[in-house]
């Protein structure tokens, strides 16, 4: 700041008047949309968790007075519920954990590239960002087809005599989902290393620090709000995927959006379906916390 | 560190084969789109448009196209300018609890999109509003308003205040200076958001497949009705036309409006 003031003093430093008055240019601005927010987002979530608070069985009467756990009870008690949370919660790490074996190594090479690379790498990445989820899974589909790219390259090195059942399996719903979280997990990253000034990496190597020594020590520390970023949402979208799985998986690797969704729109139990999605909410916001809680204490950084 | 220290190659060549990971699925659907195979085989033995002529076979897919668009176009206009609005307070203006709000505005996009799906067809249900173009549209203004926020906001940080203060101070009403001076350095950050939202919505299957039903319909929901009821490559064909139309999009809105810098989170 200059120490001339300008001629019209802007809303923010104006002489202090009350709260109210202070506040509502802001209060204002935002009243449309915390509006529209409050009617089609916070009140229907809050009927969710209220309508999975109901004793409703299908054929008992119902009694939605009194509040009470016996949808979560029923939860706990389904061996198809417990074991979908916890198949969602297996396939989420793995798919996590391998989006960001591919998508780091993307984001530092951008950070070397040449400007024509880098646009057309970028391009490339938020492409299939824009690109519908439906297409990228039948992509998957048609790649690991009996008659597909893969099989018909197993058969010719010899290491199989007949195609392998690759689609409907987990491994093709973690496949699919890692290419769908890749752009979600390299934009933060490649973010975060756009702040890193290029004079640590030289001065990391001048004090005699190899290039591996510098990532691991300078380079990835420093990079951890992206990485925290990028890994808690390809997280959060890979426990809550439901077309991929619906595409890719079969009835014996189901997730818990697929449950639930059963459950609505097929047994038409609202109560027991909403029990299973606030469920599923709680636990990946729960375990998206403690990441953040995590992350903060052992790299000390602001995330 | 060098061009060619070993360092650099092996992180070149990781990249290269995650790149091709990334692409190899589109350019396999547009290879098995060309064949002419009623089977998805690889290689391919014969050539042929058919598929293409072929994706007007799909249930419904023209009406369902259309409703697509009607309800994307209104749920990423709606969404950019309610946006607008919230974008300057965060940015411009001093308000308690704001890191909350900014979060909780942030937050469909952390949530399970079947969760969202599941509360709104039963408040609507409720309020009696259930399988309407409306209330399509308002599930999508939801889904995607986290987008328009975060290039508004993106914008707004990298937008210049002192111009509008100078427009301003030459007598220029509060109004004229919003309009005149900073509206237009919000252009990108206007324009990406609205893309962003528009194809959000536009590809939505989680969210709609519980707000639609009769003649209420959209195009993901067809697509993914034709590829779970058959086996033929139509739905190559069809994606590749998608892919080709997306990619002119977006490298043509980079080229006018660099909407990519925008969109790179800078945390």
């Amino acid at each position: 700041m200059t120490a001339t003031a300008p001629a019209v003093t802007p809303a923010a430093v104006r002489p202090r008047g009350g709260r109210w008055q202070r506040h509502a240019p802001a209060a204002l601005l935002l009243a449309p949309l915390m509006a529209f927010m409050l009617i089609f987002y916070l009140i229907p979530i809050g009927q969710m968790v209220g309508e999975s608070l109901t004793y409703w069985s299908g054929d008992a009467v119902e009694d939605k007075a009194t509040p009470t756990l016996y949808q979560y009870e029923k939860t706990l008690e389904s061996s198809r519920a417990t074991g979908s949370i916890v198949r969602t919660f297996r396939i989420s790490l793995l798919s996590v954990a391998i989006c960001f074996l591919l998508s780091y190594p993307i984001a530092l090479w951008l950070l070397f590239a040449g400007r024509k690379l880098r646009t057309g790498v970028l391009l490339v990445v938020f492409i299939s960002l824009a690109s519908s989820l439906i297409v990228r899974n039948y992509g998957w589909l048609v790649v690991l087809a009996d008659g597909g790219p893969v099989n018909n390259l197993l058969i010719a090195l010899g290491l199989t005599e007949f195609p392998l059942r690759l689609t409907y399996s987990e491994g093709a719903i973690i496949t699919a989902l890692v290419h769908y979280g890749m752009p979600f997990m390299i934009l933060p990253i490649y973010g975060s290393l756009l702040r890193i000034p290029s004079s640590f990496w030289e001065a990391s190597q001048s004090l005699g620090a190899t290039s591996m020594r510098t990532l691991w020590r300078v380079i990835l520390p420093l990079s951890m709000p992206g990485v925290f970023g990028g890994t808690m949402l390809v997280f959060a979208v890979s426990m809550s995927a439901f077309v991929t799985p619906l595409m890719l998986g079969s009835p014996s690797t189901a997730m818990v959006s697929q449950v639930a969704a059963e459950q609505l729109l097929v047994q038409l139990n609202f109560a027991w379906g909403s029990a299973i999605m606030t469920t599923l909410t709680v636990v990946t916001l729960a375990i998206v916390v403690l990441y953040a809680l995590a992350v903060r204490k052992v790299f000390r950084v602001d995330v | 560190m060098s061009e060619r220290s070993p360092f650099r190659i092996a992180l070149a060549a990781l990249a290269w084969a995650s790149m091709a990971f990334l692409v190899f699925p589109v350019i396999l659907t547009a290879v098995v789109s060309l064949n002419d195979s009623f089977f998805i085989e690889f290689p391919p033995k014969a050539f042929s448009f058919r598929w293409y002529e072929n994706i007007a076979a799909i249930h419904r897919i023209g009406e369902a196209t259309l409703i697509s668009l009607t309800i994307a176009v209104a749920a990423a206009a709606l969404a950019t300018v309610l946006a607008l609005g919230a974008a300057l307070a965060i940015a411009r203006h001093p308000f308690p609890a704001k890191p909350a709000i900014t979060a909780f505005l942030l937050s469909p996009v952390t949530l399970p999109m079947v969760a969202i799906g599941i509360a709104l067809v039963q408040f609507f249900i409720a309020i009696d509003a259930a399988f309407t173009w409306w209330s399509l549209a308002a599930g999508h203004v939801v889904l995607v308003i986290a987008y328009p926020v975060r290039t508004l906001v993106a914008s707004l940080t990298l937008s210049d205040t002192s111009l509008e203060d100078a427009a301003r101070s030459l007598g220029a009403s509060r109004w004229t200076a919003f309009r005149t001076v900073t509206l237009p350095q919000l252009k990108p950050g206007m324009v990406s958001g609205f893309l962003f939202a528009f194809l959000i919505s536009f590809d939505n299957y989680p969210i709609s497949v519980f707000l639609v039903r009769g003649d209420l319909t959209t195009m993901p929901i067809e697509v993914f009705n034709y590829i779970s009821n058959n086996f033929d490559p139509t739905p190559a064909a069809f994606s590749t036309v998608y892919i080709l139309v997306i990619s002119v999009v977006i490298a043509a809105a980079e080229y006018r409006y660099r909407i990519m810098s925008l969109s790179i989170p800078r945390s």
